[in-house]
């Protein structure tokens, strides 16, 4: 789960593997994106992992499942 | 099974101090934080972090991960409103550390796997602030939390 300066420099990266490239190959914006779901967003409440278990939790996960697929 | 109630104080603890501090506790340490003793805590964090993407460092109970944070050193070097110290996960992760500093300006500053040269991103809540270059990208030749089976919160 790494940086790179271009889709060429990730393209020529001794880890890479084309077939991961279509669904984990994107520009930065689309991680950021994805990484705003709410399970991250809601890390610093002091009931997290209970809230993880709740049907909010389970909704975000979902979509974050949906959204790596 | 530890009460999740406890899980909750013992992982937003963990969490707590390293926004605060950029280290994370020992669990002697989570001990006083829950009231308990050490072998207790010792328990209760292997609990939390079998309940998150995180991890110890292989062989001890010393936390070497706790995402979206990295104890141990990356390449993903954070810095908050000019204040170095932090290091992300991984480089998705990085992208979520902002959502723990509301209001405040994330900057992370890495290499570039392939050739070595650097990257930096600024954030602040929903915005993005710099990408540089504009063209970065995020890969992996894995999944991302690990293998569907075995991900945390399945």
């Amino acid at each position: 789960m790494n940086l790179f300066r271009s889709e060429e420099h990730a393209c020529t990266w001794s880890g890479f593997e084309p077939e991961m490239a279509d669904r984990m190959l994107k520009p930065l914006a689309g991680w950021a994106d994805i990484f705003s779901n709410d399970f991250f967003r809601q890390r610093g409440r002091p009931d997290y992992l209970s809230w993880t278990r709740s049907k909010d939790g389970q909704a975000a996960f979902a979509k974050l499942r949906a959204d790596l697929s | 099974m530890t009460d999740l109630a406890v899980l909750d104080r013992a992982y937003h603890s963990i969490l707590t101090q390293i926004i605060e501090t950029a280290q994370a506790p020992h669990y002697t340490e989570v001990a006083k934080t829950l009231g308990v003793f050490p072998e207790e805590a010792k328990a209760v964090v292997r609990e939390v972090i079998e309940s998150t993407p995180g991890w110890f460092h292989p062989g001890t109970d010393y936390l070497a991960s706790f995402p979206p944070f990295n104890v141990q050193p990356t390449q993903y070097r954070v810095s908050i409103d000019g204040r170095p110290g932090w290091f992300a996960q991984c480089g998705f992760e990085a992208t979520a550390i902002r959502w723990l500093f509301p209001g405040r300006a994330v900057r992370i500053e890495a290499p570039c796997l392939c050739c070595g040269d650097q990257m930096v991103i600024e954030m602040r809540d929903d915005e993005i602030l710099l990408v540089d270059p504009d063209t970065i990208v995020g890969y992996t030749s894995a999944e991302v939390g690990g293998d569907a089976a075995n991900r945390p919160f399945r």
